[in-house]
C-alpha cells in the first residue's frame, strides 16, 4: 500500500518536474539569455577587468631637461603606467586631469639634476587624479617605489657602492622581506573576477526563476488550477525548486567547464563533487526564498522588484567583491544571514583553496539552517494563503 | 503626434502603478535603500586585514619589528603562533589574510650586522587586496630597514643619524591628490553610485511595466486602437521617467547630505544632464521589453544588460583605459560611462559645460536612437 502510494508521489513529481522544465523551454529568449549568462557574461567579466594599475596615464612636465630626469622618467614603464604625452605649462597639466585625459603628472623642478649631483636631496612632485581612490593609491604606492629605488641607486653611484639586488650581499642589518602570494601566486583577477561572476550568476537565476514561476501561477490563475489537484503544497512547491535546480546546475557546469578552467585555467583545487552538492544546497535555499517572494506578492512586476531588493545587497555585502572584513561592524551581522555569504567562502575554498568538509562544515550548515528556515516560512505562508 | 493622447497613455499607465501600491513603494524604495547600502557597505579601502605572526625569535629586535605590523591601522592583529602548521589552516577558513614568519636567528644576526629574511604569506584570494596588501608590507619593511641601516652606519662612521638617512633618500616623491584630497572612497564613490542605479532601477521599472501589458494580453487594446506606435511608446515612459527624476534628486541629495559629496559644478547643467541619462536608462528598459515576450525574459534580459555593465565597465571601480578590448567597446556602447564623467565632474571637478558637451551630446543621440530602435522593434501587427 505505502509502496504503491511512494509511487504515485513520485509520479506526480515527475509529471510537474517536466512541466516547468517544458515551460522554461517554450520561451526561448528566456533560454538565450539564461546560456549567455552562463557562458559570456562570465568571459566578459574575467577577461575585462584588472584592479591592477594597467597602462595609467602619465603626462611629463619635466624643467630641468637633464639626463637625470630623463633617466627617472624612463623608469615609469607599461604595463603600470604610459607617458601620455609631455607638457611646457603647469596649467596644461590641470586642463588634461580635468578632462580625464590623464591620471597624474610628474613635475621635475629645475634644480633636480644639480641638487643630485651636489648630494642634496631632491624632490619630484606627482600631482595623482584619485578620483578613482583605489587607483590613485596603487599609482601613489607604485611611484614611490619607482623614485625610492632610483634615489637609492644614484646614492650608491656617487658613494661608489654596490646595491645587489634586494640588497642582499650588502653586509648591513638589512631585512629583506620575501612575500608569497598564496592560492593565486600572480594575484591574476580573471579567476577571482570570474567565479565571482558565476556565483553572482547563480544567484540571480536561482531566486528569479523560481520566483517568476510561482508568481506567473497566481498572475494567470493557474495557480487555482494546481489547488484543486489532488496535490499537496509540497508537491506543488518542491518540483518547481526541482527543474530551476538541475537548469542552474547545468549553466554552473557550462560555466566552470567551458569557460573558467579551459579559457582561464582556473585551478579547482578541491572536489568537484563537493562543489555541485554545495550548490546544489545553496540553489534550493534561494529558489525557497524566491518561492517566498512569490507568496508576498501579486504580480511578477512586484516580485521582480523584491528579488532586486532582495538580491543587490546579497552581492554587495556578502563578499563578492570586497571580503568579509572590510565591511563596517553593522554591515557584518547583516552578511550572516546571507545564504550567498557561506556560498561564496565555501566556493573559494573548494575551488581555489583546495579546502574540505572538515574545514568548510560551517559554511555547509549555514547554507541549510537559513534554507530550513526559509522553506518552512514559505510552506506556511503558501497554506495560509490557499488552503 | 498627438499630444492629448499621449497624455492619456500616460495617465492610464500612471493610475497602474499607483494603483499597485507595493509596486509602487518599490519603485522608489529600492534605489534609496541600494544607495544607503552601497554608500555604507561597499568598501574599497583596504584595511583590517587580519594578521598572525610566527616569531621563532622571540628576541627583542623582532618583537620590535612585529610590532610595526601589529600596530598599524591596515593590519588587525589577530595573536601570535607558535608554528606555521597552526597557521596555514586558519589561512584556508579566511580567519586570516597575512601572517609573517620571522626566522630563529633574526636578532642575533641583525645584531652583529649581517642580512637576514623574513616570509610574509599574503591569501591571494582577493587579488587587489593581495597586492595592496604587499604594498603595506613593502612600505613597513622598508621604513624598518631605513631606520636599521642609518643608524648602523652612524654608529661605524661616526655621521649624525638623520645625515645618514637624508641621503640614502637622495630623491623624495611627493604625492598630490587631486580632486579627492583624503582619498577617501565614499567621496570617489557616491557621484558614481547615483549614475549605477540609475542603470540599474529604471530600466526594470520600464521593462515590467511594457511587458505586462504583452503577457496579460491587454496589449491587444492598443494594437486596435488609434494610438500610434510613437504615441504610444512616449506616452509608456512618461511615468516612468518622472519616477526616475524623482530618484535622481533623491540619490543626488544622499550623496550631497548623507554622505558629504562636494558638488562644485553647475547644477543645471547636472540636472538637464541627468534628466537625459534617465530617458536614456528607460530607453534601454524599452528596448528589452520590446524584444521579449515574457517578464521573466524582461527581467533576465535588463539584468544582463545593465547590472554587471553598470557596476564593471562604467568606470566606477575600474577606469576605462585599464579595461580590456571587449570589455571597453561594452563600456563605450552604454550610457553609463559618459554620465559618469558628468557626475564626476560636476561633483569632485567642478568642471561644466565647456569639458563635458561631449559626453552630453552622446546622451542626447544615444536618447535618440534607443528611442528609435524602439520605435521600430514595435509592430502594432505582430507575427505570432
Amino acid at each position: 500500500m505505502s509502496n504503491l502510494f511512494d509511487r504515485i508521489w513520485w509520479s506526480r513529481l515527475q509529471a510537474m518536474t517536466w512541466k516547468e522544465l517544458l515551460q522554461l523551454m517554450r520561451d526561448p529568449i528566456l533560454l538565450v539569455f539564461v546560456l549567455y549568462a552562463f557562458s559570456a557574461d562570465i568571459y566578459n567579466a574575467a577577461s575585462g577587468v584588472s584592479f591592477q594599475l594597467n597602462n595609467a596615464a602619465l603626462v611629463l612636465f619635466d624643467l630641468d631637461r637633464s639626463a637625470a630626469s630623463r633617466e627617472l622618467a624612463g623608469r615609469f614603464m607599461p604595463p603600470e603606467f604610459r607617458w601620455a604625452g609631455a607638457i611646457t605649462h603647469a596649467s596644461q597639466g590641470q586642463k588634461m586631469l580635468d578632462d580625464g585625459k590623464a591620471m597624474a603628472v610628474l613635475d621635475i623642478p629645475p634644480d633636480f639634476s644639480e641638487r643630485l649631483a651636489r648630494g642634496d636631496t631632491a624632490s619630484v612632485q606627482m600631482q595623482i587624479d584619485a578620483s578613482n581612490s583605489v587607483q590613485g593609491f596603487l599609482a601613489a604606492v607604485d611611484a614611490t617605489q619607482i623614485v625610492a629605488r632610483y634615489g637609492l641607486e644614484q646614492t650608491a653611484q656617487r658613494l661608489g657602492v654596490g646595491v645587489g639586488g634586494a640588497g642582499g650581499n650588502l653586509d648591513a642589518p638589512l631585512i629583506n622581506n620575501q612575500t608569497r602570494v598564496w592560492f593565486n601566486p600572480n594575484q591574476n583577477d580573471a579567476w577571482f573576477m570570474g567565479i565571482s561572476e558565476l556565483l553572482n550568476v547563480i544567484t540571480l537565476f536561482s531566486m528569479l526563476l523560481p520566483a517568476a514561476a510561482m508568481v506567473r501561477e497566481k498572475e494567470r490563475g493557474t495557480i487555482e488550477q494546481l489547488l484543486v489537484s489532488p496535490l499537496s503544497p509540497w508537491q506543488i512547491m518542491i518540483p518547481k525548486i526541482v527543474a530551476m535546480v538541475a537548469v542552474i546546475l547545468g549553466g554552473t557546469a557550462l560555466g566552470l567547464f567551458g569557460i573558467l578552467v579551459p579559457v582561464f585555467a582556473v585551478p579547482v583545487a578541491g572536489s568537484l563533487l563537493l562543489f555541485f552538492v554545495l550548490t546544489t544546497l545553496y540553489v534550493s535555499t534561494l529558489a525557497g526564498i524566491g518561492i517566498l517572494i512569490a507568496t508576498m506578492t501579486r504580480n511578477m512586476a512586484q516580485a521582480g522588484m523584491m528579488v532586486i531588493l532582495i538580491i543587490a545587497p546579497m552581492m554587495f555585502l556578502s563578499g563578492a567583491w570586497t571580503p568579509p572584513e572590510a565591511m563596517p561592524a553593522l554591515m557584518r551581522l547583516g552578511m550572516y544571514v546571507s545564504p550567498l555569504y557561506y556560498y561564496i567562502n565555501a566556493s573559494y575554498g573548494i575551488l581555489m583553496k583546495g579546502a574540505g568538509i572538515s574545514v568548510l562544515w560551517p559554511m555547509f550548515a549555514g547554507i541549510f539552517l537559513i534554507g530550513v528556515l526559509v522553506s518552512m516560512t514559505t510552506i506556511v505562508r503558501f497554506k495560509k494563503q490557499f488552503a | 503626434m498627438n499630444l492629448r493622447r499621449i497624455s492619456v497613455v500616460a495617465y492610464k499607465e500612471w493610475r497602474e502603478i499607483v494603483r499597485d501600491r507595493l509596486f509602487f513603494v518599490l519603485a522608489f524604495v529600492v534605489p534609496s535603500l541600494l544607495m544607503l547600502l552601497f554608500g555604507y557597505g561597499l568598501s574599497l579601502d583596504v584595511e583590517n586585514i587580519p594578521l598572525a605572526i610566527v616569531d621563532y625569535d622571540q628576541s627583542v629586535s623582532s618583537r620590535d619589528y612585529a610590532h610595526h605590523f601589529s600596530d598599524s591601522r591596515y593590519f588587525s592583529f589577530q595573536g601570535y603562533a607558535k608554528r606555521e602548521q597552526d597557521v596555514e589552516k586558519l589561512l584556508i577558513d579566511n580567519s586570516l589574510r597575512a601572517v609573517i614568519i620571522i626566522p630563529p636567528d633574526f636578532g642575533a644576526r641583525l645584531k652583529s650586522g649581517q642580512a637576514t629574511t623574513v616570509q610574509t604569506w599574503i591569501d591571494g584570494t582577493f587579488p587587489f587586496r593581495a597586492l595592496t596588501a604587499k604594498g603595506y608590507v613593502t612600505a613597513i619593511n622598508a621604513a624598518m630597514n631605513l631606520n636599521n641601516l642609518s643608524a648602523h652606519f652612524s654608529a661605524l662612521t661616526g655621521i649624525g643619524q638623520e645625515t645618514l638617512r637624508n641621503s640614502m633618500q637622495s630623491v623624495k616623491l611627493e604625492t598630490r591628490y587631486l580632486y579627492n584630497q583624503e582619498v577617501k572612497s565614499i567621496w570617489s564613490i557616491a557621484p558614481k553610485l547615483i549614475m549605477v542605479i540609475l542603470m540599474l532601477s529604471p530600466p526594470f521599472l520600464t521593462a515590467l511595466g511594457v511587458v505586462r501589458e504583452k503577457e496579460s494580453g491587454a496589449i491587444y487594446n492598443v494594437y486596435s486602437s488609434t494610438l500610434s506606435r510613437g504615441e504610444y511608446l512616449i506616452g509608456k515612459l512618461l511615468p516612468y521617467v518622472g519616477i526616475s527624476i524623482v530618484n535622481a534628486c533623491a540619490l543626488t541629495a544622499f550623496a550631497l547630505l548623507l554622505f558629504g559629496a562636494p558638488f562644485k559644478g553647475d547644477p543645471l547643467f547636472f540636472l538637464l544632464s541627468t534628466i537625459l541619462y534617465v530617458i536614456c536608462t528607460t530607453g534601454i528598459g524599452l528596448l528589452v521589453s520590446v524584444m521579449v515576450n515574457t517578464q521573466v525574459a524582461a527581467m533576465v534580459g535588463t539584468a544582463i544588460v545593465t547590472v554587471v555593465p553598470a557596476v564593471l565597465y562604467s568606470g566606477m571601480i575600474i577606469p576605462i583605459p585599464s579595461l580590456s578590448a571587449i570589455a571597453s567597446v561594452i563600456a563605450h556602447a552604454l550610457p553609463g560611462m559618459y554620465y559618469a564623467e558628468i557626475a564626476m565632474g560636476s561633483f569632485l571637478k567642478g568642471v561644466g559645460i565647456a569639458a563635458l558637451w561631449q559626453d552630453l551630446l552622446i546622451l542626447a543621440l544615444y536618447a535618440i536612437a534607443l528611442f528609435t530602435a524602439g520605435f521600430l522593434g514595435f509592430s502594432k501587427r505582430p507575427r505570432n
